[in-house]
């Protein structure tokens, strides 16, 4: 039925299908003769391994969907990559994706596809449903008009999805079919890779639910990686294999799921953990003082240092680099000392 | 396309009363191809006759039937107005698209001359283009210069639409998986604009035939050529409301009433049909 079963499910395979190396994009603006850069992502290093769920988590304005822009691609100015690298490799054919624009855009929707914010309007309200299909899909995939049609609509029924939606209209279908259209739509020419911006925020708990299971669903069959942002905990906790904290730009923990909820080694992962409600558990939770800095003028040091229960003189001055600690990589000078919540 | 126009028909009173007064005229316009004398041709019946069983709409002045003068002016002004309309919405989507779209140094530019032509006054220029073309003047080259004169406000609107639709997701995405700007523009924008569009063409259409009227009326047309503008221009040369020959006036200005009236009520409820979300309401889905 599909044409990925060789893929072995299940099995997250060591070969890393996204390599992001030193990557730093800044927003550079440039008004009245005044620079402004706001260092959105900076210095971020990771990779992701073939068939794993990677969930990027952090607060507003922490530069989660800077990064993950950064990584598909999909940047306008004034967000600008000012060094580092971002390279896929998609079954032996290493992609740049800063290096190779042309290759990079052949590559789109047929090896990565990207399930964007806000994705309840990625169609367009007075179309049908068919021409995003169409239009999105149709010169990746090579097939005739009828073979492609007949694809998209098998497509849907695996989705749960009567094909009939493709003769309707946006504004006919309720937020979860529109939801799971969209999940459709990115997944229909089976990615390698799948690129995904809070896909579930739109949505009430019970639709949550039955995305999150679909999207693994999917990732299962078709053995794709997935990386997404949200900053909801508990979707991570549901979901993903491996899950990265961003602060401030930086990456500051990584690390396997289930490691990094039992025994967070970062602080500010310790408090974000430590904010989460708990069934039966009737004691309020304490919030972080203070807000996440301003990317413009980051603090000196460690960006976290001003709202760290734990900071030290040493961290005013350096910035702790990420460095693998037990069966993660943390970056923080007093990594592992705090209790776990 | 059949079945819309009958469901239209049957469901949308005002496009009812639009599409038959529209038809209407465009049938009595089309007639002219049988007039039975040529409509240049003067003093060929008896002048002045008032309207009788002989002569429906009386005879002028210079001895024409104001049926079949009034039949090829209707054409000849509809004619005029749709071509200016085509012309000037083309100019409006493409400037208005490309500007809004792409933004930057396109869109300073475009604008710029956008406002420019804004600032400028419409009658005086065609009066000029009139005065500097005079024998050479024929309708296509005032049709020409009005479209020059008649896109600029509707572009801005067009350009006001395609600047939102812009940030939707839809684009971003359309963008992400590798659509190349024409396709963009053509397949996920332009039926977004298609309502504006349509909108601001009947009102270009009603602009243009009142521009050729007016320009008729004051004679800086071919006057031998029969228009709406041109029957009152010869019946004002020819003092028709003193002498009491009114039909030489009436039945033009009906003709026109007629067709604005029409062309409106098509234009509220074609947009109604184009927005999904109306037409279902209005058919009850």
């Amino acid at each position: 039925m599909l044409s990925v079963v060789e893929k072995t499910p299940l099995s997250v395979d060591a070969a890393p299908v996204l390599k992001v190396e030193g990557l730093k994009a800044y927003y550079q603006m440039n008004y009245f003769g005044v620079r402004r850069e706001v260092r959105a992502v900076d210095d971020v290093t990771l990779t992701i391994k073939r068939n794993e769920i990677y969930g990027i988590a952090g607060e507003s304005s922490s530069g989660k969907s800077s990064l993950i822009k950064t990584i598909a691609g999909a940047i306008t100015p004034p967000l600008r990559v000012v060094e580092g690298s971002v390279k896929f490799d998609f079954g032996g054919k290493v992609l740049d994706v800063y290096g190779e624009p042309e290759r990079m855009k052949k590559a789109r929707w047929q090896h990565l596809s990207y399930i964007m914010q806000g994705s309840m309007n990625v169609l367009n309200p007075v179309r049908k449903v068919k021409h995003a299909f169409h239009d999105f899909a149709f010169e990746h995939m090579g097939l005739s008009e009828r073979a492609f049609r007949e694809r998209v609509e098998k497509h849907l029924q695996r989705i749960g999805l009567d094909p009939r939606v493709l003769e309707s209209f946006p504004h006919q279908l309720s937020g979860g079919m529109r939801q799971r259209l969209t999940i459709a739509l990115a997944t229909v020419c089976e990615p390698d890779f799948i690129i995904a911006d809070e896909p579930t925020t739109a949505l009430d708990v019970l639709v949550q639910q039955d995305v999150l299971a679909l999207i693994k669903d999917i990732q299962r069959r078709m053995g794709a990686s997935i990386i997404f942002v949200t900053h909801d905990m508990t979707v991570h906790a549901a979901i993903a294999d491996r899950i990265g904290i961003v602060y401030a730009g930086r990456l500051v923990e990584e690390g396997p799921t289930l490691d990094v909820f039992r025994q967070p080694q970062h602080p500010y992962t310790a408090h974000l953990i430590a904010s989460l409600p708990r069934l039966g558990d009737k004691t309020r939770r304490s919030a972080l003082p203070g807000k996440p800095p301003n990317l413009a003028e980051p603090p000196s040091g460690c960006r976290f240092h001003p709202r760290c229960p734990l900071a030290i003189d040493k961290c005013k001055t350096d910035n702790p680099p990420l460095e693998n600690r037990l069966s993660g990589r943390v970056a923080c000078w007093r990594a592992g000392e705090v209790a776990a919540a | 396309m059949f079945k819309i126009l009958r469901d239209l028909l049957r469901y949308n009173r005002e496009f009812a009363i639009g599409f038959v007064l529209t038809l209407g005229v465009f049938l009595f316009a089309l007639a002219h191809f049988w007039a039975p004398m040529p409509d240049s041709a003067i003093y060929l019946l008896p002048p002045d006759m008032p309207p009788s069983a002989q002569y429906w709409f009386g005879t002028t002045s210079r001895g024409q039937d104001v049926l079949w003068q009034m039949s090829s002016a209707i054409w000849n002004t509809m004619l005029f107005g749709i071509t200016v309309t085509i012309l000037s919405r083309l100019l409006a989507v493409a400037v208005g698209m490309i500007s809004g779209y792409l933004g930057g140094k396109w869109d300073e530019a475009l604008m710029t001359l956008n406002d420019t032509m804004i600032a400028l006054p419409n009658i005086p220029i065609l009066l000029l283009v009139y005065f500097v073309m005079r024998d050479s003047m024929s309708w296509p080259v005032l049709a020409a210069t009005a479209a020059l004169l008649g896109w600029n406000y509707d572009a801005r609107l067009i350009r006001s639409v395609t600047l939102s639709l812009r940030n939707r997701e839809f684009t971003r995405h359309a963008v992400f998986a590798g659509m190349s700007v024409p396709q963009i523009l053509i397949r996920q924008h332009l039926p977004y604009v298609m309502p504006v569009i349509f909108f601001t063409a009947m009102n270009n259409l009603i602009w243009a035939i009142g521009l050729e009227v007016t320009l008729s009326v004051l004679g800086f047309s071919d006057i031998n050529r029969p228009t709406i503008g041109g029957m009152i221009y010869w019946a004002n040369q020819h003092q028709a409301i003193i002498a009491g020959i009114w039909w030489w006036i009436v039945f033009p200005i009906i003709a026109i009433v007629l067709l604005f009236l029409g062309l409106f009520l098509l234009a509220i409820s074609v947009n109604e049909y184009i927005d999904p979300r109306s037409r279902l309401s209005r058919m009850g889905a």
